[in-house]
């Protein structure tokens, strides 16, 4: 319902939109996959501050052994949201330009008496988009944070991170 | 009324129109003629706002903004509908928009047309569109219709139709600015015709004033374009007397 109405009032009329929420959904869920590579680069991170003890075959903590910092570790793991927002342009310029196709209906648009519904139709997807690719980006951040910080031994917390949490 | 100030627009530097400066009042039907590139839909769409220009366009007295837009509608040859909406969603959609929207005047039109509401635009054949167009045009509830070039691509007996139902459903508060080469087609139902050339204005003729002279639209149209009647028997003559020599 809620979509059928954003379809309505935030879309340029007849514009396909179940399309372009495929393309957002796939690409939101290809950014969420390569965020995984984040879970992928701190567990080397972390299994690089133990060793195994040769003789009883226990993993020890190294002594004096550092975690590299959160933003190393994170690389550009969240970098497939920034590409998906970015692209999120793209569509708010396929919407301006949709008005051009088969017909001319940007006249009808540029004189309705609301100056706004063009423009509301043209950008509201796209902002949305960027919006959802940013909450995202900041959630999985944050779980992820959450994740180097109560996971890691404290005392291979790098001092950086440490003040990033108020230990230092 | 509206009333257009020293119009002057340019593409790039080429002069497009050149100080037009007229009036039209409620009610008339006028006919808006000029050859290709006279700058007929030019000056429809600076009246719109759709392009800029030097000059001033005003309504009632009042600049031509998005307060009193709606007081104008556009049927164009290029078409300003949604191809992949259906008539009924475009009647939803003007209604939401145009609080002057006539929905009997839509659905009569329709009717008289017979054509599909639960069918999308782009379907619709070339003489369809052009049907719908104007039908959106006169529904709007609009004072000011303009119609640019609205038949082009319609049989004879379609703009036949068209021209009944013009003369038939307009208010005497609507005001039709018609451009279209139909000319003759036109003259029986115009009140007036404004004459562009080459982006200047050529002409201001009273359809009345004519009959009272005895003079024919189109023979007053070809006086105003200094149109010479015999060039096609000369460029003919000189063509053949070419082809004698050889």
């Amino acid at each position: 319902m809620k979509k059928e109405r954003f379809e309505q009032n935030c879309i340029p009329p007849g514009f396909p939109f179940s399309s372009e929420l495929t393309y957002f959904t796939m690409g939101s869920l290809c950014a969420a996959l390569y965020s995984l590579r984040f879970v992928l680069d701190y567990w080397n991170a972390r299994c690089a501050l133990f060793r195994q003890n040769p003789l009883t075959g226990e993993w020890v903590l190294e002594e004096g052994a550092q975690i590299a910092s959160f933003s190393e570790i994170l690389g550009s793991a969240l970098n497939g949201f920034l590409i998906l927002a970015c692209s999120m342009l793209f569509f708010a310029a396929l919407h301006y330009q949709f008005h051009f196709r088969g017909s001319r209906s940007i006249y009808l648009m540029r004189r309705l008496p609301d100056r706004w519904e063009l423009h509301r139709r043209c950008l509201a997807g796209p902002v949305l988009g960027i919006l959802i690719c940013a909450v995202a980006a900041g959630m999985l951040f944050l779980l992820y944070f959450a994740v180097y910080r109560f996971a890691t031994p404290q005392e291979c917390l790098s001092p950086l991170g440490g003040e990033l949490y108020g230990r230092a | 009324m509206v009333e257009l100030n020293i119009l002057n627009k340019r593409y790039w530097g080429k002069r497009a129109l050149e100080n037009i400066s007229l009036c039209l009042p409620r009610g008339e039907i006028v006919g808006l003629f000029g050859e290709n590139g006279a700058g007929k839909t030019t000056l429809m769409k600076c009246i719109l706002g759709l392009l800029p220009f030097e000059g001033t366009v005003t309504l009632d007295g009042k600049p031509v903004t998005r307060k009193n837009i709606a007081s104008f509608s556009f049927a164009t040859s290029e078409h300003s509908f949604f191809p992949n909406l259906t008539a009924q969603a475009h009647r939803d959609f003007y209604a939401l928009h145009f609080s002057h929207f006539s929905d009997q005047r839509f659905r009569s039109l329709m009717d008289f047309f017979s054509l599909p509401m639960h069918q999308t635009i782009r379907t619709f054949s070339t003489g369809q569109k052009n049907q719908f167009e104007v039908i959106l045009a006169l529904s709007q509830g609009a004072d000011y219709i303009l119609m640019d070039e609205p038949f082009a691509g319609n049989d004879l007996f379609n703009r036949e139709d068209f021209y009944k139902v013009l003369s038939g459903i307009l208010e005497p508060h609507e005001t039709l600015l018609l451009s279209t080469h139909l000319i003759e087609e036109v003259s029986g139902f115009i009140g007036r015709a404004i004459l562009l050339r080459r982006g200047t204005l050529a002409g201001d003729l009273s359809v009345d004033d004519l009959e009272e002279s005895g003079k024919s639209l189109v023979d007053a149209i070809k006086e105003a374009y200094h149109y010479r009647a015999d060039r096609v028997s000369r460029a003919i003559g000189e063509l053949s007397g070419e082809e004698g020599e050889k």
